[in-house]
């Protein structure tokens, strides 16, 4: 019953009113308002109290309601909830270079944690390869799907396919290789491995546009590198490069590797940001600021403050907020609730609601589809029953794409 | 400002100094030893077993509490240090009756866990206070988190981990920590952790060897205290041939369990190794605590008729392994319903110390009253440690243990502003280092930017 009502709601129209609507669109925010759904997308927006339902709409009332919300940066779908070699796919920990793999070829929208974020108001996430290996492959962005949805495939799911190239600096590559006396064993070989690489991509890249230029015969052709050819996408600037650090002197290190070869980039987790924002702002570099309430994992992350968010924002750095890779209970860390810590600890309610909305948008290139409700946009919903931050609120529904694809107590 | 600016980098430089700070933290009147006399006036006080008065007064002396009451009903001793606590929430210290702080201290690194002892499955001989550092900065975190009695564990590793120390978080010896009086309780352990001997060729790889690993030490414990207690009963029927048996330091202690001086605490999530370890207990009549308890739920009526309760491990998502798949936030609800007593606890690691609070507020969210979460931080879990005449609740007579809140205890935005433990206060939110083990970030503090707000 709970089921044929949902996917006839799949092609309705909805009348979504608030108390609180937040659209994260130009324009004050938390007053009442209505937003109308129609056929996927965002068809109007209208702000002030006791607007009349149309006709033809299935009404919504929420106390608050926000755009669907955009976890920059996460390895949910590709690293499973059991925590088992069966359904761990996130690690290709058999070469330090990976450049040519791609979470395309690994994401399983069946996973229990696909449909759990979900439910928590994520409709759009940035699924990342793991923290193991210094280039450790290709990102892409991809709609959630709820325990409501029915199937949908990778690229039916698809924002957009290789997003990023994933760069992991730090205590994590080495510890995974040096243990076994393979390189990279310290920090230093981690960063020369990187700049080898991007130098050759670069040379490689170089090589094609000769070849291309000179139209020169196809037995002169160059040699195909599937890694060189993905980092060459980077090194061209093309492909955005995102470097996944803890510690103050590797996002320097990062910062140093990104000017060098002028690459598009930003930066992920960013434990101690905040010992080095000015660094950080005149880089000019955006970041996608890690989970708070993770355990102290290691040496890199405890420094970690709750306040991180708060600060690099009052910097004047572009955030957005990302829930990363976990390595054991609990396996995945829920958007909400760390974005939760951070409004509560500086960075304010709205601000916090930017970072993973319209900012979180902006920064990955996809707020012309999501990220605000606005007239066009992806009809990407939630619906809460009080303050989204507050631990004993509810998430009412999540819509993705105008379909209802989490729905409380169904 | 110039005033913090100096003892900010007398900290710092003094290395040692972060320690003696957590003692004595400056200011005044932070303790009412010496026989002061300490009143806090006007706050919304929650004394767990009695209903919350909206403008109390709490006075304490000696470290105890002399009384609690409502504002103008109660006498305010001559010569009483009183602190105005309008618009404030007083509730008891928070009671943890699962942590590894001390045992696992941060930063996680291998030389310096203690935990598991990965030697073999059976090992009631350890003690949880061998291997406990006072100066884990985990400890202080977790006062910045309103905690003020734990249990500190052995990990989950082996079947019978060894034996847990409850503790206050003060002082900077573990002797200074125990809870003087108690022997803390069992740590126990099944499901998916133990098995990892499996992987290595060793017992148990089955949580059927699981179960028979436990029944033999129970069984061979009461063989040696029935040798013990026919030794005893001679001497004391004045047998001076009587000959002493063989003292064993392991089964001293689960003979104190089969005595009832011990509890065991038992982590376990999965439905059927619940049911286990009631199988357990009920073979060898032993008191025993479900912990974590991720689908005990499911069993809630077979817990609830035996009256054993559940101090529960709020996580944020599923999974990890296999046996936390089917976590939900709604279970302590369920229990509730059934009639069972539930606690919260962090497990720290796993869960923050910071955050205790919060997981009482998620299993709101899941369906439990907000009364029945309250008193699973206080009174439910200082019962499943035996220390409820000590802690637990806000009565004269009681330790002074409380916490005093910026607001509502379940809300995100409330802030723990003061803990105090048996008359001394150990976190000040407006102590600026205090304010670093609030919101991490305490090894830098010298570079530690200011926020705009002041985050307080």
């Amino acid at each position: 019953m709970a089921l044929a009502v949902v996917l006839s709601a799949h092609a309705q129209n909805f009348a979504v009113t608030a108390e609180h609507l937040y659209t994260m669109d130009a324009g004050p925010q938390g007053g009442p308002g209505l937003v109308l759904i129609r056929a996927g997308k965002i068809e109007d927006v209208q702000m002030g109290a006791g607007i009349a339902v149309p006709n033809g709409y299935q009404a919504i009332h929420g106390a608050y309601v926000t755009p669907g919300l955009i976890d920059a940066y996460t390895s949910t779908g590709v690293s499973g909830a059991y925590n088992i070699p069966a359904d761990q796919d996130q690690d290709e920990s058999t070469d330090p270079n990976t450049a040519d793999v791609n979470v395309r070829d690994s994401l399983n929208p069946e996973d229990k944690l696909y449909q759990y974020v979900n439910a928590y108001g994520v409709t759009t996430m940035q699924v990342t390869p793991g923290p193991r290996n210094p280039i450790a492959g290709a990102a892409g962005i991809f709609k959630t799907a709820g325990p409501n949805s029915p199937f949908r495939t990778v690229d039916e799911l698809a924002v957009r396919l290789s997003s990023a190239m994933v760069f992991n600096l730090g205590d994590t590559p080495k510890e995974t290789y040096g243990s076994n006396h393979k390189a990279p064993v310290t920090r230093m070989k981690t960063a020369e491995m990187i700049r080898e690489a991007l130098l050759q991509a670069r040379q490689y890249q170089e090589k094609w546009d000769r070849w291309k230029e000179e139209k020169s015969d196809p037995g002169k052709r160059p040699a195909l590198d599937v890694k060189l050819a993905a980092l060459a996408g980077v090194v061209s600037g093309k492909t955005p490069a995102i470097f996944n650090v803890y510690r103050a002197d590797d996002i320097d290190t990062a910062i140093r590797i990104g000017t060098e070869f002028h690459l598009k980039y930003m930066l992920a987790s960013v434990t101690e940001g905040y010992l080095i924002r000015d660094k950080i702002r005149q880089a000019g570099v955006p970041c996608l600021v890690g989970a708070v309430m993770q355990p102290f994992e290691d040496l890199q992350t405890s420094n970690a403050t709750y306040e991180n968010a708060a600060l690099l924002q009052q910097a004047g750095i572009p955030i957005a907020i990302m829930t990363g890779y976990v390595g054991y209970v609990p396996k995945s860390r829920v958007l909400l609730f760390e974005t939760a810590i951070a409004a509560a600890n500086g960075l304010g309610v709205e601000p916090a609601l930017r970072a993973i909305t319209i900012s979180a948008a902006k920064i990955l290139g996809i707020d012309d589809k999501t990220g605000s409700l606005a007239k066009g946009k992806d009809a990407d919903v939630v619906v809460f029953d009080g303050d989204p931050f507050e631990y004993t609120s509810h998430v009412q529904q999540v819509m993705v794409q105008g379909e209802v694809t989490y729905q409380r107590g169904q | 400002m110039q005033r913090t600016k100096v003892v900010l980098m007398a900290a710092v430089c003094l290395g040692a100094a972060l320690r003696i700070a957590f003692l004595s933290p400056m200011g005044v009147a932070q303790t009412d030893h010496d026989n002061n006399v300490l009143v806090f006036e006007g706050g919304r006080i929650l004394s767990i077993t009695s209903p919350p008065i909206e403008h109390g007064v709490l006075v304490i002396k000696g470290g105890k509490i002399v009384a609690v009451g409502e504002q103008g009903k109660v006498q305010i001793p001559a010569g009483a240090t009183v602190r105005d606590v309008t618009g404030k929430i007083v509730m008891p210290g928070i009671v943890d009756s699962h942590s590894h702080i001390g045992i696992d201290p941060n930063p996680t690194v291998s030389d310096s866990q203690d935990a598991n002892e990965g030697s073999g499955p059976i090992q009631p001989a350890l003690r949880a206070l061998d291997a406990i550092d006072p100066a884990d900065p985990n400890i202080r975190m977790a006062t910045a988190g309103g905690i003020t009695t734990a249990n500190i564990m052995p990990g989950s590793g082996n079947v019978m981990g060894g034996q847990t120390a409850y503790v206050k978080l003060r002082g900077t010896t573990i002797e200074q920590m125990l809870i003087p009086g108690t022997i803390g309780g069992m740590k126990m352990a099944n499901g998916t952790n133990p098995k990892g001997y499996g992987t290595r060729g060793q017992a148990p790889m089955t949580r059927m060897e699981e179960a028979a690993l436990a029944r033999g030490i129970f069984e061979k414990a009461q063989e040696y205290k029935t040798k013990w207690d026919a030794y005893n009963k001679a001497i004391a029927a004045g047998d001076k041939t009587a000959k002493a048996p063989d003292r064993d330091l392991g089964l001293d202690a689960v003979a104190q369990i089969l005595d009832g001086k011990r509890i065991v605490h038992n982590h376990t999530h999965r439905a059927d190794d619940v049911m286990t370890v009631i199988r357990l207990a009920d073979e060898s009549h032993y008191r025993v605590v479900v912990h974590h308890g991720t689908e005990s739920c499911d069993v809630a009526d077979e817990l609830a008729k035996r009256h054993i309760g559940v101090t529960f491990t709020m996580i944020d998502a599923p999974g990890g392994k296999p046996e936390t798949i089917n976590f939900s936030i709604s279970c302590p609800a369920r229990l509730e319903k059934a009639g069972v007593k539930v606690a919260f606890n962090t497990d720290d690691p796993i869960t923050n110390s910071r955050l205790l609070l919060r997981s009482a507020a998620l299993a709101v969210r899941g369906g439990m009253s907000e009364d029945a979460a309250i008193k699973g931080l206080t009174i439910y879990p200082a019962e499943m440690l035996d220390l409820q005449s000590r802690v637990g609740s806000l009565e004269p007579g009681k330790d002074a243990d409380f916490i005093v809140l910026s607001g509502a205890p379940l809300s995100v935005y409330t802030k723990v502003l003061e803990t105090w433990i048996e008359g001394e206060k150990v976190f000040d939110r407006s102590n600026p280092i205090d304010l670093r083990y609030a919101t991490g970030g305490f090894n830098v503090i010298s570079r530690y930017p200011p926020l705009q707000g002041g985050g307080q």
